[in-house]
């Protein structure tokens, strides 16, 4: 029996050639989003999950004075881990991590660059799963400077050389000294530690943290006892913090803990994450799901759809099996097993073109996922209960409802399929659309926020800016270098800063005297050159720029800032605070505030702008140059500054990158989600195109004596093709109305992330709406025109 | 063997109760061959229907081997009709995309039978009615009285005791016809029980008895 309605599947698939191509396209692209999406989620969740101790990364919550919302950072102070272990029997180990990217590594004559370099904890290898192939992971890193260095580091280092027991140097800065004990395996792309070496904190730099509360510049994880309540603890962090700290002090903290498995994918919310490799929010790996299902569920509803619109030609052949002695269960049976037939061969041809697709993934999220990890028992038998699962859902009803027909009826051809019969098509039509206009509406705004904010004038410019690193070599030499790049016509200006714009600019503690008591703040900070402004054309509004005798003495605030000063007399105007008393908390004397400055987004537009002070002194070195392109020759510009650094900086890397470049960098998430939905939107509308595209066949062709009689009685084509139309465009317009309440709760939901978003604009609804009846108007009309333009005669003579 | 007691059967049209069949009472016994004649629209086929059990009465009682019908159960109606009923019909209605072969398995897979037998049973048609050398041929290729051939050895196959038959020469040629009557009378002689719908007195003759329908009643 199995054999034999194999056999008649077959049959019928190669009969029915629309029929089959729309179903298979569909449920291939259908099934080829889902197992893309089924890769990427199988990736997300093995994100750290190698590791197997119960390990929490201590957050804190900071609600300093002078902030415009607190914030949480995934940064600790130096004494806390020590602190929680002391005072906590819960918590079993502790280890701090600091990194230091692209550190600098002598080793005899050899100098290379460690990517990824990271202080910690002799604990480190106790508690996290970083497999070691030389050293024990108990004391591997005991003593002080003791290293663990990556198997592909290593042999860049040592070549050939065991580096057991080898000393290496930091050169350039201090020159410490370490000595590797041990051998990790590369990490894997799955962890949120990226790191090339490790190695363990100094017994001086612990000494001299070991009381230093209030700094945060470090991340600490904790590892707790399996019985340990993490909310029991958390609720004792409170007194702990008032026990260290000040009261003062103890008030502008709240400490959390995170789960290791949370680290990576929740923490969106979680600012100054700068140990958090490809951190992905986990809601939009939620979208993901939610969107392949969409359009997989699509792609069913096109079967469905299509296999009971053409019931008309399988009646007679049920009615025949009726009579010959097949019972409803058996016809069931044969029509459920052709939808796993259809399902079979779609998923065959899915994995083909998900292998096409990935590799597109891969570039586009940055990720390494395998195609071969499909391969393996499980997913393959996940593949193959994916498979049975989609063809029962599809062949359900389309079984249950072909194998009702009853063959006194269907045997006499008096098989009525009236207009109440089409009313489960209507609904499922009206699905998919509302599905799709979800999707094009989705898009549509993910794509204009995105755009919004690469666009929208973050009042400074940081076009034809370049960005190099400066260490702390480079960064003594930092005047010489900005004397020898002057020199080049090709270059405007040069200015010098603490920080790169583009990120959480540092917090630090401001005291002033603004209009009535001194007070005291902790906002965003930035130490630049003299020239800063004039480089990134920064607007004053106030005031004026930095003047060579500012220096250390002058400040400049922001308007955010002056207007934080003046909350208490919001009418005084802000030219009330220049010259008014304005400086560091740990400064001896205060300096002034000289000037007021434009509110500019030295941060992405995710966030709001933060009140900010900017302080001139060039007397220490600085970490980051800017450098300014006169007129487009941005290649000369770069290869003579390349040839002054080699000449004043011989022993440093030049590493530079443009400046706009990072800061598309900070919406590459935003633009990886516009790409996805954007492309998964366009398979939705094409699966539920083509769908509608065979219905309008079969409908069309069922009508075809209608259509016959009523051109015979003068009908023109014109008014027989929007006779045909007009069925479909109604389904497809309700669909665009279901669609807009749940496309804009979605959206009012997802703008919520920008501090600066686009309007949710009723005409892009109504566009969308349009572009929905249009495609259906056009694929149906494929159809209807050619029916309408045919020859009455034929139609009819063959009745 | 058929046993109707005051069958009646109408369908309701706009408020009125047009009658198909009006107290029809009929006996058949085993070995008989019948021919049902009448016009149009007289409720023949409704008639080969309700026996054929494709179709139920609305009133009065109907016997299958002294079995109430209309008071089985669905199963067992199906395990009754599945065991003892064979259908040929005017438009011969083979599946079109199974070949001359399967058409004639098809029954058989229902029945489940085992899948040598099933060769065998099959076999044994294709000898009977010299066909074997089509029996790889699609319906589409075959004459249609071929293909009624093909509608009668599908419909015996499994060996039912009842064999109805719905115009099974309408859509023949005279001599097709004969062909197939003269088929009828050796499987009739070899006790099978046969009941036709016939529009032919020629046809009609081949039967041992023939009752006359018209308006839904029996005419004698």
């Amino acid at each position: 029996m199995i054999g034999n309605n194999f056999k008649i599947a077959v049959r019928q698939l190669l009969k029915n050639k629309l029929f089959s191509f729309i179903n298979i396209i569909g449920l291939s692209l259908g099934l080829a989003v889902c197992i893309v999406v089924a890769l990427f989620v199988q990736r997300e969740y093995s994100v750290d999950a190698m590791h197997t101790r119960n390990i929490y990364r201590l957050d804190e919550v900071q609600k300093f004075e002078g902030m415009v919302a607190p914030q949480k950072v995934a940064l600790s102070m130096f004494p806390m881990g020590p602190g929680l272990q002391s005072d906590f029997p819960e918590v079993l180990n502790y280890t701090r991590v600091i990194q230091s990217e692209k550190m600098p590594l002598g080793y005899k004559a050899k100098k290379i660059i460690v990517p990824s370099f990271m202080w910690v904890d002799s604990t480190f290898f106790r508690m996290f799963d970083f497999p070691l192939l030389k050293g024990n992971p108990q004391t591997v890193l005991n003593g002080s400077g003791d290293a663990v260095i990556s198997e592909s580091m290593a042999k860049k280092v040592f070549g050939n050389e065991d580096p057991i027991g080898r000393m290496v140097s930091w050169y350039g800065g201090d020159s410490t000294e370490f000595i590797v004990r041990g051998i990790m395996k590369d990490v894997p792309e799955t962890s949120h530690l990226q790191m090339d070496m490790v190695a363990s904190i100094p017994r001086e730099v612990k000494a001299d943290y070991a009381g230093s509360w209030g700094g945060n510049w470090l991340v600490t994880y904790l590892e707790l006892s399996d019985k340990a309540n993490t909310g029991k603890l958390e609720a004792q962090f409170p007194a702990f913090l008032k026990k260290h700290l000040d009261e003062r002090a103890a008030k502008q903290y709240e400490l959390f803990l995170q789960p290791l498995k949370d680290v990576h994918s929740n923490s969106t919310d979680i600012t100054h994450d700068y140990v958090n490799y490809q951190k992905f929010d986990k809601s939009n790996t939620y979208a993901f799901i939610i969107i392949a299902l969409i359009v997989l569920g699509i792609a069913c509803m096109n079967f469905v759809n299509l296999s009971t619109a053409r019931s008309l030609s399988r009646a007679k052949e049920v009615g025949i099996r009726k009579t010959i002695g097949a019972a409803r269960l058996q016809l069931a049976q044969q029509f459920i097993q052709e939808s796993l037939l259809f399902t079979a061969i779609a998923m065959l041809l899915a994995l083909l073109i998900a292998g096409l697709f990935l590799p597109y993934l891969n570039t586009l999220s940055g990720y390494r996922i395998s195609y071969a990890a499909l391969f393996k028992p499980l997913p393959l038998c996940l593949l193959f209960l994916g498979t049975i699962l989609v063809g029962l859902v599809s062949g359900a009803y389309p079984a249950f409802y072909l194998s009702s027909f009853r063959p006194s009826k269907v045997l006499k051809g008096s098989l009525k399929t009236g207009k109440h019969k089409s009313f489960g098509r209507n609904v499922l039509v009206v699905s998919q659309f509302a599905g799709a206009n979800v999707l094009i509406i989705a898009t549509v705004f993910v794509i204009r926020q995105l755009n919004f904010m690469q666009t929208t004038n973050p009042h400074f410019n940081k076009d034809q800016v370049i960005a190099i690193k400066c260490r702390e070599n480079s960064g003594r030499k930092y005047m010489e270098l900005k004397h020898e790049f002057l020199k080049s016509p090709d270059i405007a200006y040069v200015t010098g800063s603490f920080q790169r714009l583009g990120n959480n600019l540092h917090q630090t503690g401001i005291r002033f005297k603004g209009l009535g008591e001194e007070r005291s703040v902790a906002i965003s900070h930035i130490r630049v050159d003299r020239d800063f402004l004039k480089l990134y054309d920064i607007k004053v509004k106030a005031g004026r720029d930095f003047r060579e005798s500012d220096h250390r003495q002058g400040f400049l605030i922001n308007e955010t800032m002056a207007k934080e000063i003046l909350k208490d007399t919001p009418e005084a105007p802000i030219e009330k605070l220049l010259g008014t008393p304005f400086g560091y908390e740990g400064q001896q004397k205060l300096g002034t505030i000289v000037g007021i400055t434009e509110d500019f987004n030295f941060n992405s537009f995710h966030h709001q702008v933060e009140g900010l002070t900017i302080s001139y002194a060039d007397s220490m070195p600085f970490t980051e140059v800017s450098v300014k392109v006169a007129g487009n020759k941005v290649q000369e510009a770069l290869t003579f500054m390349q040839s002054s650094w080699k000449t004043l900086v011989p022993d440093v890397a030049f590493e530079y990158t443009f400046l706009d470049e990072d800061f598309a960098n900070l919406y590459k998430a935003d633009a990886q989600l516009s790409k996805i939905v954007g492309i998964l939107s366009g398979i939705a509308v094409a699966i539920a195109a083509l769908g509608l595209f065979g219905l309008a066949t079969y409908a069309t062709e069922k009508r075809v004596k209608e259509i016959g009689v009523r051109k015979v009685f003068g009908a023109s084509a014109h008014s027989i093709a929007l006779l045909l139309n007009r069925d479909f465009l109604k389904p497809v317009l309700l669909a665009s109305l279901i669609a807009w309440p749940i496309a804009w709760m979605i959206l009012r939901t997802w703008l919520t992330n920008f501090a600066f978003r686009i309007e949710l604009n009723v005409w892009v609804f109504l566009a969308t709406a349009l572009l929905a009846s249009l495609i259906a108007l056009v694929t149906v009309s494929a159809r209807s025109l050619r029916a309408a333009w045919a020859n009455p005669v034929s139609s009819l003579r063959t009745e | 063997m058929i046993a109707l007691n005051h069958i009646y059967k109408y369908v309701n049209q706009g408020g009125t109760r047009v009658f198909l069949l009006r107290d029809i009472s009929l006996n058949i016994a085993q070995g008989e061959f019948i021919s049902i004649m009448g016009p149009s629209g007289s409720g023949k086929t409704t008639l080969l229907n309700v026996m054929g059990m494709l179709d139920e009465a609305d009133e009065g009682e109907y016997l299958f081997l002294d079995q109430p019908v209309k008071a089985l159960k669905e199963k067992q109606r199906s395990a009754l009709y599945k065991q003892h009923i064979g259908f040929v019909f005017q438009a011969y209605h083979l599946i079109d995309e199974l070949t001359v072969y399967e058409n004639i398995e098809t029954p058989l897979l229902y029945k489940d039978y085992k899948s040598s037998e099933r060769s065998a049973m099959v076999c044994e048609m294709l000898d009977k009615f010299n066909m074997v050398a089509k029996k790889d041929l699609f319906p589409h290729q075959l004459s249609g009285g071929q293909q009624q051939l093909v509608g009668i050895a599908r419909a015996i196959v499994s060996k039912p005791t009842l064999l109805l038959a719905d115009e099974p020469t309408g859509n023949l040629n005279s001599q097709q016809g004969q062909e197939i009557m003269e088929l009828f009378k050796k499987l009739n002689s070899e006790g099978l029980t046969i009941i036709q719908v016939t529009h032919s007195e020629k046809n009609a003759a081949y039967g041992s008895r023939i009752i006359n329908l018209s308006d839904g009643r029996i005419e004698n």
